[in-house]
């Protein structure tokens, strides 16, 4: 399967000619990477999505594919692959017929449509299904109807809306490990939009932090993690101790936080809340006029803490990553 | 598992008493009486004379008079060119309405579309008669124009008939397919054209047969209100339409004979039958979709 770049230039879109959903965006997505579109709701990354998808028009700006300017062009000559949220199969037409759609749009011989189908359906591991309904499957089943739907068309680029939103956690969890194995074994380019900063982190090559319509931050997960450039994405992705009370301000995780004996402390505080998560503890420390948050991860033994002890923090200068005001 | 069934009904059952009461008193008593005056030489009650006879039937069968034929193929005619076109014409109208982003443009279609319903039908059709007729606003513009010499026969026929009751019973068709149409998920028709369906090929594909309900139950009642409708004929057709309804009138009102006018009423309900179960059987073969039966 082919894979192709994508280009968001200075691409601006308005709703009803005042919300501005699309800020001068610039996105470059490399061929074949898994690039997340990450922020809270209205933040226009699904409006982002549905620009490259040909779903909307920006007002300006232009939108490449492949390094074709693809901007004009109308959705069903662009040759992608989508998954929406909750879906979107055709509930009249069985499994295969669903499958096949794509195919069919595309005047395929109809052996070679039996044959093609039959291989996506085995892709997502759902031989046996192809003449049930939508309505007959689990929400696993109709996840991967709809993933097999979009490749089938060996399209250049694979689009997905929030399309393991639906899903209960444990689901979720598989579903991530599945579609990016398949988004790996095919080499397919992969926007993916999220507001769940965990399924971001877990499957992307890139993620592009969105917040009012502007891309605050691009980068790998590990990177958008430890050095988060503004406020807003150290705010956004996991916990965050923000200390701007200095001349700076900076953010620090809750991991690089240590509890330590009062006499060897930066802060001396009183512990808060102690949320027992399994392999770690967040603790609540107030210390210093303020709430810390710290993570302690249990290796070896755990010496536990409960609320109203006395315990001392320290952290590395290093540690604390400088946001641009 | 074998289902719980309470034996009481539920106390909520009784709200259904007076829909019950009023069905049965004016729909299948009438009905009843109807059926069973086909089937007798004169009225039992009055005449003890009275015999039970297949002989309306076989009046109708024979139709020496050469109309009886006439005029169910007319009414037929008539509600089979009625609903296409109403569906038509209504289908696009519900389509847009329901796919409308402002509230307020939704609003008024609304009204404009439900705004006919509260003159009376005799009002519309008298309004049509002053729009078509040979001295109307249509054929004295024209003619003033010097585009046509003589009146155009825009009415006293069925296609003045057939305009009258299209104008009629159009909200009925755009109201029930707006529902329908309505709770479609957009998304699908999105989902066909990322697979590569233009916009026309994604309706045919995917909104039309999921829309298909509404087509069957939009088109059942404006058939059925069409081929029952009285007035609008009467008044539209003159002497050049008779529907059945309009002999039915004439059989109870002039002729006096009841018997042969249950015997009418009995033929209509049974032709159309036949013809809304075909039609269902024909749309739901063509879509793979789900029919109202």
């Amino acid at each position: 399967m082919t894979s192709a770049t994508i280009k968001l230039d200075c691409v601006t879109k308005t709703f009803d000619g005042k919300v501005v959903a699309v800020d001068a965006v610039t996105l470059d997505i490399r061929a074949g990477e898994f690039f997340s579109l990450l922020g809270p709701s209205g933040c226009g990354k699904t409006t982002s999505l549905r620009m490259i998808a040909g779903f909307e028009m920006p007002d300006s700006g232009r939108v490449h594919v492949g390094g074709q300017d693809i901007t004009d062009v109308p959705v069903h000559r662009r040759d992608m692959g989508m998954v929406f949220q909750s879906y979107a199969l055709f509930p009249h037409r069985t499994v295969a017929e669903n499958v096949a759609f794509g195919l069919r749009m595309r005047d395929v011989p109809r052996p070679e449509i039996a044959k093609r189908v039959a291989a996506a359906l085995a892709q997502v591991a759902l031989t046996g299904l192809e003449e049930r309904r939508p309505g007959q499957l689990s929400g696993g089943q109709q996840q991967r109807v709809a993933l097999a739907r979009a490749l089938v068309i060996e399209p250049r680029v694979l689009l997905c809306d929030e399309p393991l939103g639906a899903l209960d956690r444990k689901l979720r969890q598989q579903m991530q490990f599945e579609l990016k194995e398949l988004q790996q074994r095919l080499g397919v380019t992969l926007v993916f939009v999220t507001h769940d900063q965990e399924e971001a982190l877990a499957m992307s090559d890139r993620i592009a932090v969105m917040n009012k319509g502007r891309v605050e931050q691009v980068g790998a997960p590990t990177e958008i993690y430890e050095r988060p450039r503004t406020r807003f994405v150290a705010d956004f992705i996991g916990e965050i101790n923000l200390l701007d009370d200095g001349p700076c301000p900076g953010a620090l995780r809750p991991e690089k936080i240590r509890l330590v004996p009062v006499a060897d402390a930066r802060l001396e505080g009183t512990v808060e809340t102690a949320n027992f998560l399994g392999g770690a503890t967040l603790y609540r420390v107030a210390a210093g006029g303020r709430t810390y948050l710290a993570r302690e991860t249990h290796s070896g033994e755990r010496s536990p803490r409960a609320a109203g002890d006395a315990v001392g923090l320290a952290w590395n200068d290093t540690d604390v990553v400088p946001l641009e005001s | 598992m074998p289902a719980v069934v309470s034996r009481r009904p539920s106390p909520i059952a009784w709200l259904i008493a007076p829909a019950l009461l009023l069905f049965i008193l004016f729909f299948v008593l009438p009905f009843a009486v109807m059926v069973a005056m086909s089937f007798f030489s004169s009225n039992p009650i009055g005449n003890p004379h009275a015999v039970v006879t297949t002989r309306h039937y076989q009046r109708f069968i024979e139709d020496n008079a050469g109309i009886f034929h006439d005029a169910l193929w007319e009414t037929l005619r008539i509600g089979l060119v009625t609903t296409v076109a109403s569906l038509l014409i209504g289908y696009p109208l519900a389509h847009w309405m329901a796919r409308m982003q402002s509230r307020l443009g939704h609003a008024l279609a609304l009204m404009a579309v439900i705004t006919p319903l509260l003159t009376g039908i005799v009002v519309r059709t008298f309004a049509w008669m002053t729009i078509l007729q040979d001295k109307g606003v249509i054929n004295t513009t024209l003619i003033s124009w010097g585009l046509i010499h003589k009146p155009l026969p825009l009415m006293y026929n069925e296609f003045g008939t057939v305009v009258a009751l299209v104008h009629i019973y159009v909200p009925f068709m755009v109201l029930t397919l707006i529902g329908v149409i309505g709770r479609i998920d957009e998304r699908f028709e999105q989902a066909a054209r990322s697979l590569g369906a233009g916009r026309l090929r994604a309706f045919a594909e995917v909104t039309l047969p999921l829309s298909l309900p509404g087509i069957l139950a939009g088109s059942l009642l404006v058939f059925a209100l069409s081929i029952s409708a009285y007035v609008t004929p009467s008044l539209m057709g003159g002497t050049n339409v008779l529907t059945l309804p309009m002999l039915i009138a004439q059989q109870v009102g002039t002729s006096f004979n009841p018997g042969f006018a249950g015997a009418l009423g009995v033929i209509l309900l049974a032709v159309s039958l036949v013809i809304v179960v075909a039609y269902n059987r024909i749309l739901t073969r063509l879509s793979g979709e789900q029919g109202l039966a």
